[in-house]
């Protein structure tokens, strides 16, 4: 029986080529467009944990605390953190290695080129922590760092802004019209999630850096520390372990808050995460307006067409057809639509995003969800949609439906 | 003709229409009779008089209000919905004023479309269709869709759409009532000699010539039977 609702039901919506097709096309459209914004929402997801994974996210990060005044949150506050602090965490268990950057912004000039570009004076181990990887020619030893030399390790945009096609190592180039030379090349990473160029960047001994580009007054303060711990799940225990040592090393009494601030990688990636499902949410729900359109469509035309076909349903009553058959039928004719619309919607949603992928040269994954997504809404769409039309053919009283003109 | 079985018992059969605001209207007026298998019958009534009604109810589409109806001995005039439907799709047959086939189908799937119901496969609704248009002089026509046959031969499509689940009785409602008299003329022809065959035939109609072709009359006034006996023996 269900074979035979099925075929008369595909009868009668063929017979109406174009107005079905317009109809299912607001189906196509609808599943398309969210296929197409869950697949975005996936995008950016996946960019986002790969972006982590090269920084490494294994990653503690230690600032100076955050001033409060008043209740009023301000920016960082005045650094607190030693390299002989840095030096310390690293005999704590479960930590891989330590490190630290002193930040400076200044132009870097070669010959008759110069580049803005940011400088990190740091120590070798910061290679490891911010998984960089060495090119070509050699990274700065511990013994550079103590003896300040000026010795520098040079991004890839730093290569191909100053030297194009020359081997920049050997060379050396001016920062604030001291010289450098360059002993290092690092492997490109390409730009980070908030679109900044990675790769523009200087690394020397920090020492170096505080004898040329930045002195300080408290020069034995260090902006900003990372710890890269052994395992993803001992970070927990590690940062907890980093405080207390940290409150130790800092004389602070019970009580007393932390002159420094200790974030997680592992709790910034899930943020950032969470921020990249809502965004998919969001974009999908905006998506799913248009099948709610196109499902107002579809009822919208099934009650035409009991209307229109009235005189057919007083027929099928007066020959023999029960009501639940009529309703069925008309039931089938607006499943029907919904899912071919939503088939043929999901296919080319998956194409588009593949397109689109192509083009701005992103993976994009395939996901199982646009399959979930277009098979409930087939179902749905094609219950919620024809259910009154399908009621309403039911309920018609034969003879009225016969006498109709 | 009473040896033969009952096809139709009507008793005391009324129909009143309850209209919103209380009003109601009877139609319907304790009306008895009898129809027989084979029998042809006209039943005749100017607009108004309840024959519509009447035929309505008898074709198991509309419940009386009070009295009893045996449809092939069979009491219909309590029956629910669905089973009302069941009743028109195995004992039934209807021929309607305008043909109400459907144009976008084929000829064949316009008369099989009672079997989609009674659950035949698809082959032998094909089968007994082709059978049923042989019948009314429709042979090959059978792919056609309605569209591109006259008026006369639709009115054969739907008159073979009533026979292909041999019903007990065939209610025509107007049958000639949109064609010309000579077509008019062969669709009646096609009643009698299906009735000769046995097929008990009720005919529907105001129009004289159109009752001619029936044996006996039942002719509603008012919503009562105010003729019932042969055709020929009335004189108005």
């Amino acid at each position: 029986m269900i074979y035979q609702i099925l075929r008369e039901a595909w009868i009668s919506i063929s017979a109406y080529k174009l107005r079905t097709f317009l109809t299912m096309l607001g189906i196509v459209i609808g599943v398309a467009s969210v296929v197409l914004m869950v697949a975005a929402g996936q995008t950016v997801s996946n960019e986002i944990t790969k972006t982590f994974d090269s920084m490494g996210t294994n990653l503690i990060i230690l600032a100076p605390a955050e001033t409060v005044s008043g209740g009023v949150r301000g920016g960082r506050g005045r650094p607190s953190i030693t390299f002989k602090d840095v030096e310390a965490l690293k005999s704590l268990k479960d930590v891989e290695t330590t490190s630290y950057v002193v930040n400076a912004a200044v132009q870097a000039v070669y010959g008759s080129n110069n580049y803005g570009v940011s400088v990190y004076g740091t120590n070798p181990d910061y290679l490891a922590v911010g998984n960089w990887e060495i090119e070509s020619g050699m990274a700065f030893t511990e013994k550079d760092v103590k003896a300040g030399k000026p010795y520098i390790i040079i991004g890839q945009t730093i290569v191909d802004e100053l030297f194009g096609l020359q081997n920049p190592i050997g060379k050396v180039l001016r920062l604030k019209g001291q010289p450098f030379t360059v002993i290092g090349t690092l492997k490109a990473k390409g730009d980070n999630l908030m679109g900044q160029d990675q790769d523009n960047i200087i690394m020397m001994p920090v020492t170096t850096l505080r004898q040329r580009l930045r002195g300080s007054n408290r020069p034995q303060y260090t902006d900003i520390a990372f710890v890269k711990v052994t395992q993803e799940d001992k970070m927990e225990s590690v940062s907890k372990r980093i405080e207390y040592l940290l409150r130790a090393r800092h004389y602070l009494k019970e009580g007393a808050p932390n002159d420094f601030s200790i974030h997680l990688m592992t709790e910034m990636v899930e943020k950032v995460q969470n921020v990249g499902f809502i965004l998919s949410l969001l974009l999908s729900s905006i998506a799913s307006i248009s099948l709610v359109v196109g499902s107002i469509g579809i009822m919208n035309m099934m009650l035409v067409s009991v209307s229109e076909r009235t005189r057919e349903i007083g027929t099928r009553k007066a020959l023999g057809a029960p009501n639940r058959w009529i309703m069925f039928q008309f039931l089938m004719e607006s499943i029907i639509i919904s899912f071919m619309g939503s088939f043929i919607g999901m296919i080319l949603g998956v194409i588009l995003s593949q397109i689109a992928g192509k083009m701005l040269d992103k993976q994009v994954p395939i996901s199982l969800w646009s399959v979930v997504i277009s098979a409930s809404v087939a179902i749905f769409v094609g219950v919620v949609s024809g259910i009154m039309p399908a009621r309403k053919a039911m309920k018609l009283d034969p003879i009225e439906a016969l006498r109709y003109q | 003709m009473s040896e033969k079985p009952i096809v139709i018992e009507v008793k005391d059969l009324c129909k009143t229409y309850y209209m919103e605001g209380g009003a109601s209207q009877v139609v319907l007026k304790h009306i008895n009779f009898k129809i027989y298998e084979g029998e042809f019958v006209a039943i005749m009534g100017h607009s108004g008089s309840g024959k519509s009604t009447l035929m309505n109810t008898l074709g198991c589409l509309d419940r009386p209000t009070s009295g009893e109806y045996f449809l092939a001995g069979e009491s219909v005039a309590k029956r629910t919905d669905k089973e009302l439907a069941i009743i028109r799709g195995q004992k039934i047959g209807f021929v309607f004023q305008n043909f109400n086939l459907m144009m976008k189908r084929s000829i064949v799937d316009n008369v099989s479309m009672p079997l989609i119901y009674q659950g035949v496969s698809e082959n032998e609704r094909r089968e007994r269709a082709l059978e049923m248009l042989k019948i009314v002089g429709l042979e090959g026509y059978g792919d056609r869709p309605p569209s591109q046959i006259s008026g006369g031969m639709q009115q054969r499509v739907a008159i073979a759409r009533a026979l292909i689940n041999h019903p007990k009785i065939i209610f025509a409602d107007e049958p000639t009532g949109n064609l010309d008299s000579i077509t008019s003329d062969e669709i009646m022809n096609l009643f009698t000699e299906l009735n000769k065959k046995g097929i008990t035939i009720v005919l529907v109609t105001h129009e004289d010539d159109v009752a001619d072709y029936a044996k006996r009359m039942i002719k509603i006034s008012d919503g009562r039977v105010e003729y019932d006996g042969l055709r020929k023996e009335y004189h108005a």
